[in-house]
């Protein structure tokens, strides 16, 4: 591990409006004495305000390139700079960086033993109070954090129209509903990025708009993000960059007009003339 | 004696003589006792071998820890309770200078033996839990420890809570062995009164029968227990 020592120490110049650096980031799996090399050797930068989609072929990688960038997965190697820190980097604390990611499931994994308005307050009223002392924090201060977090919960669900919601569990909702709570439960925490996978691939055609039209309003208010999609027209409409990944890189990285009209790799052509 | 003649002799010793007494404030009270203590200790035991054994394993410590668990739950799992009752009363616990008394020994070793089975009940019902729980937990900046005390454990104590059942039915049944380091549960009070006149088919039957009534009180319990859980998600 000195290698990876060495490398915290020549933390790279990062510019302001750049959110996330990655640099030389590979991820392998081992299954049994096999080794399946997923991500190979991917640099990449996202700066602030930017809306990154990453398309291409299944298993080409792109759900383990976004869950390493919030460390779900936990790089092999290279770096992730966020917020000053290289977040690859086991020794750093992961949670307290996590908090400032958003991340959304192509499964919504909403808590099915908490209510709506649970889900959302969960994760900001433990994590404030834990910083307020814990279980040694003044019942005055919990109350507070509470009440704010609750304010917070029913405003976001006043947004997307779903208060009436608040009290009910989530096994009651259509997948729709559930997508979008868990957007806004990711919101609550106030993220400076938002990742994606697949926001709607799991939902009936019906519903994948709702879904659509709040991640569209998130983009138009500015939240840097980073979705993998299925959906071409979505992200041509919101993404200021489209990733075409294939064989664990990103092999074209283009604005959605250029990439989708005049693809330069035969690869990134041959996938658009099969899902266009 | 016929079954009529020998039924009453032991009707008078039960209910006239005031026998049903020792039954209840005894008998039944320390089977309930040892079950019920037993089960607790177990289920604390159990959650916390069984958070052991879901661990991460990146680091020593959780290896370890880990290992001592296996010991721990092979000895429980693989020995009689009546030869860890044995072992703890007459031969552990005096060469270590405890004394606690039988019923207390009874407590201790059911909760330890317990809690071994309850680990297992535990992983697997933290397992039958979506990893996407976990995982959005877990992306929301919580900490391992916290979603699982949060948000997975709670799951999985409702998916077992039918098997958590079915423990405590056989802790109850298993207090049948207490005696043999002088504890007094319903079997010792039973034989107890089979003593007075050497015929035990009597009060056997009326033990035999307050098991199957308490069981079947037990497995109500639950079952409404598991109603209310269901209930709580539906709202
Ligand atoms: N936890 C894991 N263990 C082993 N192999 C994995 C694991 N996760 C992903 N893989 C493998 O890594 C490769 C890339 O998977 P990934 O999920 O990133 O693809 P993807 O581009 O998101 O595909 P899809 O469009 O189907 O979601 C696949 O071959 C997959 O089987
Ligand atoms: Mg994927």
């Amino acid at each position: 591990m000195s290698n990876k020592e060495n490398q915290i120490k020549t933390v790279p110049e990062i510019k302001d409006d750049e959110i996330i650096v990655i640099k030389g980031l590979c991820k392998s799996f081992h299954i049994g004495k096999k080794t399946l090399n997923v991500l190979k050797n991917i640099d990449y930068v996202i700066h602030k305000n930017e809306k990154i989609a990453i398309i291409g072929p299944s298993g080409s990688g792109k759900s383990t390139f976004l869950r390493c960038l919030n460390c779900m997965e936990d790089p092999t190697s290279g770096s992730i700079y966020f917020d000053g820190e290289d977040i690859a980097d086991i020794h750093v604390d992961i949670n307290k960086h996590r908090e400032n990611i958003g991340m959304v499931f192509q499964q919504f994994n909403l808590f099915n033993n908490k209510t709506v308005l649970q889900n959302i307050m969960l994760a900001p009223v433990y994590l404030k109070t834990k910083k307020a002392g814990g279980i040694f924090a003044k019942a005055a201060v919990k109350k507070q954090i509470k009440k704010e977090a609750e304010e917070t919960a029913m405003n976001l669900l006043r947004r997307i129209g779903l208060e009436e919601k608040a009290n009910v569990y989530p096994s009651t909702l259509s997948g729709g509903q559930k997508q979008r709570i868990a957007i806004v439960r990711a919101l609550a925490m106030n993220p400076k990025v938002m990742l994606f996978d697949e926001p709607t691939s799991a939902l009936d055609p019906e519903m994948v708009g709702e879904v659509l039209d709040l991640i569209k309003e998130l983009a138009a208010e500015g939240m840097t993000m980073v979705i993998v999609t299925h959906e071409m027209g979505f992200a041509r409409e919101i993404a200021d960059r489209v990733l075409f990944m294939d064989g664990g890189v990103i092999s074209e990285d283009a604005p959605p007009q250029e990439l989708f009209n005049n693809p330069k790799n035969p690869r990134t052509k041959e996938f658009l003339s099969k899902v266009l | 004696m016929n079954f009529a003649e020998e039924w009453s002799a032991f009707w008078r010793l039960f209910y006239t003589n005031g026998g049903y007494k020792r039954v209840f404030s005894e008998g039944l009270k320390n089977t309930l006792i040892i079950a019920i203590l037993g089960l607790v200790i177990g289920i604390v035991i159990g959650t916390l071998i069984a958070a052991v054994k879901v661990m991460p394993k990146y680091k020593t410590l959780p290896r370890v820890l880990n290992a001592v668990c296996n010991i721990y739950v092979s000895f429980f799992r693989g020995t009689p309770i009546v030869v860890q009752l044995l072992l703890a009363y007459y031969v552990l616990f005096p060469l270590m200078g405890i004394s606690i008394g039988s019923l207390n020994t009874c407590i201790l070793i059911f909760g330890l033996n317990s809690g071994a089975y309850v680990s297992e009940i535990m992983r697997a019902g933290i397992q039958s839990v979506d990893s996407g729980q976990m995982e959005a937990g877990r992306a929301l900046g919580l900490g391992f420890y916290p979603t699982m005390l949060k948000i997975v454990v709670p799951q999985a104590v409702k998916n077992i809570l039918p098997t958590l059942g079915n423990e405590f039915i056989a802790l109850i049944k298993d207090t049948s062995v207490v005696s043999f380091v002088a504890a007094v549960d319903l079997y010792k009070v039973f034989t107890e009164m089979g003593n007075v006149n050497y015929e035990y088919l009597a009060p056997y039957l009326m033990m035999a029968l307050i098991y199957i009534v308490l069981i079947m009180m037990i497995t109500l319990l639950f079952k409404l227990l598991e109603k209310r859980m269901k209930r709580g998600e539906r709202a």
